[in-house]
């Protein structure tokens, strides 16, 4: 009897890994296109996200394929005369660069992007669509609360194009308060999001201030 | 280990499963999810109805496979169906929850390691009936959950000052200084801690009055 013999161990272990994998294989099979699309949806909502006007406040209720229709009609994919930023257009004009940032945050990669209006110096929101960071902590960047301190910043020309400051000191034009509990995500988050607006700043040309369009007014300190 | 001579009422399965035995407070098992998962209400239904799916299903089918499993591999055997089981939960919640998926972060693929999974699959799946496997497993991932949300509510709301993301009346407000600590780890150890002191109490009341 086959039960008896020595290799029996052995080929039943085979069996029995052969027949479970190939269940799992094929379940993710099945859902592949799913989770890719997904992924895909989820760094579409977070550019149309960070961009001002009417898209912003419909996008809670556009299910996905709206989404991933509008992002479709108003987005450009990024390109070397936009800095490496998706360009969004609202009737044909630039309503807003969205420039995808990423780095290590606390526990894994942190990906996101920031809204930048066309004058290269004013924020228009920020949307993180990948993070891992602790639940109540870490994670709190996802949030409104957070999120909405980005509006309306204006990018300094300086070393740090955006500072963090401790929850409760006052604020600049450039700065935001950090998240309670989570000074390693904060930084981090810093960290990630000026590297990527200083690059965009150098290949779009807003560094050096003599250079700067004549017409700005109001510009940060 | 040896199985018992009759085999038990599935009310007897549900007592030691959700209380006399109970995975958290007597056989001290599963502890580090417990700690990892519990800083939120709503993190915590998900992985407890991950882990209720995988316990009940795994140690069923472990139970099918029993007679014919060689001792020898039937631990890989065991472990192999397990990460059958958290791999399709993983695969799922991708699909059609991804924010939640993104939530739990690797929690749910630590469900493979969870020492409750294994076991039950050990001690009831590897030889009684797989009935009888199911409710032993869903009664222990039961007994699991109440202890996790008894600990996830008290987290959330004396950290956050919210329940299932919602406000909660004074908490919330100004009048309470929110307890941070609460909803990092070291927090997780000191309710856990009291919840287990508390549950034992209880039940060693119970004990003495019975006799």
């Amino acid at each position: 009897m086959i039960r008896q013999r020595k290799f029996f161990p052995v080929l039943y272990m085979f069996l029995v890994t052969a027949g479970f994998s190939s269940v799992v294989i094929g379940f993710t099979e099945m859902t592949q296109e799913r989770v890719q699309a997904n992924a895909r949806l989820a760094l579409e909502s977070a550019v149309l996200s960070v961009v001002p006007g009417a898209a912003r406040a419909e996008l809670a209720h556009l299910s996905g394929p709206a989404v991933h229709r509008r992002f479709t009609e108003q987005v450009a994919a990024p390109e070397a005369s936009s800095g490496g930023a998706y360009t969004v257009r609202e009737n044909g004009q630039i309503v807003a660069y969205a420039l995808p940032f990423e780095g290590q945050g606390f526990w894994a990669r942190i990906r996101g992007i920031i809204g930048i209006a066309p004058d290269k110096r004013t924020v228009t929101g920020i949307a993180f669509y990948e993070q891992s960071e602790t639940p109540g902590l870490g994670a709190e960047i996802t949030k409104p609360a957070f999120r909405n301190q980005f509006q309306n910043k204006t990018l300094a020309l300086k070393e740090k194009p955006i500072t963090m400051r401790r929850p409760g000191t006052p604020l600049g034009d450039s700065d935001v308060h950090a998240v309670t509990g989570a000074t390693q995500t904060s930084v981090r988050v810093e960290a990630m999001i000026n590297r990527a607006i200083q690059t965009w700043q150098k290949a779009v040309g807003t560094t050096d201030r003599a250079a700067g369009s004549p017409s700005r007014t109001g510009g940060a300190p | 280990m040896s199985p018992p001579a009759a085999r038990p009422q599935a009310r007897e399965i549900a007592v030691q499963g959700l209380w006399r035995d109970n995975p958290i407070f007597r056989q001290v098992l599963g502890i580090c999810s417990t700690l990892a998962v519990t800083n939120l209400v709503m993190n915590t239904l998900v992985m407890c109805a991950g882990l209720i799916f995988t316990v009940a299903l795994s140690s069923a089918t472990v139970s099918i496979f029993r007679t014919v499993t060689p001792r020898n591999v039937r631990m890989m055997v065991e472990t192999l169906i397990i990460a059958f089981y958290v791999i399709i939960i993983d695969v799922l919640l991708g699909a059609y929850w991804p924010s939640m998926r993104a939530n739990l972060g690797p929690y749910v693929g630590l469900i493979i390691t969870n020492c409750i999974v294994m076991g039950r699959c050990e001690a009831y799946g590897n030889n009684q009936p797989p009935g009888g496997a199911f409710l032993d497993g869903l009664f222990n991932a039961l007994g699991y959950t109440f202890v996790l949300l008894t600990i996830a509510v008290f987290r959330e709301i004396l950290g956050l000052g919210t329940f299932l993301g919602m406000p909660v009346p004074f908490f919330s407000g100004p009048g309470w200084d929110k307890w941070i600590i609460m909803v990092t780890p070291p927090g997780a150890f000191f309710m856990l801690a009291l919840v287990v002191w508390f549950f034992r109490w209880v039940q060693q009341a119970g004990e003495e009055k019975a006799k």
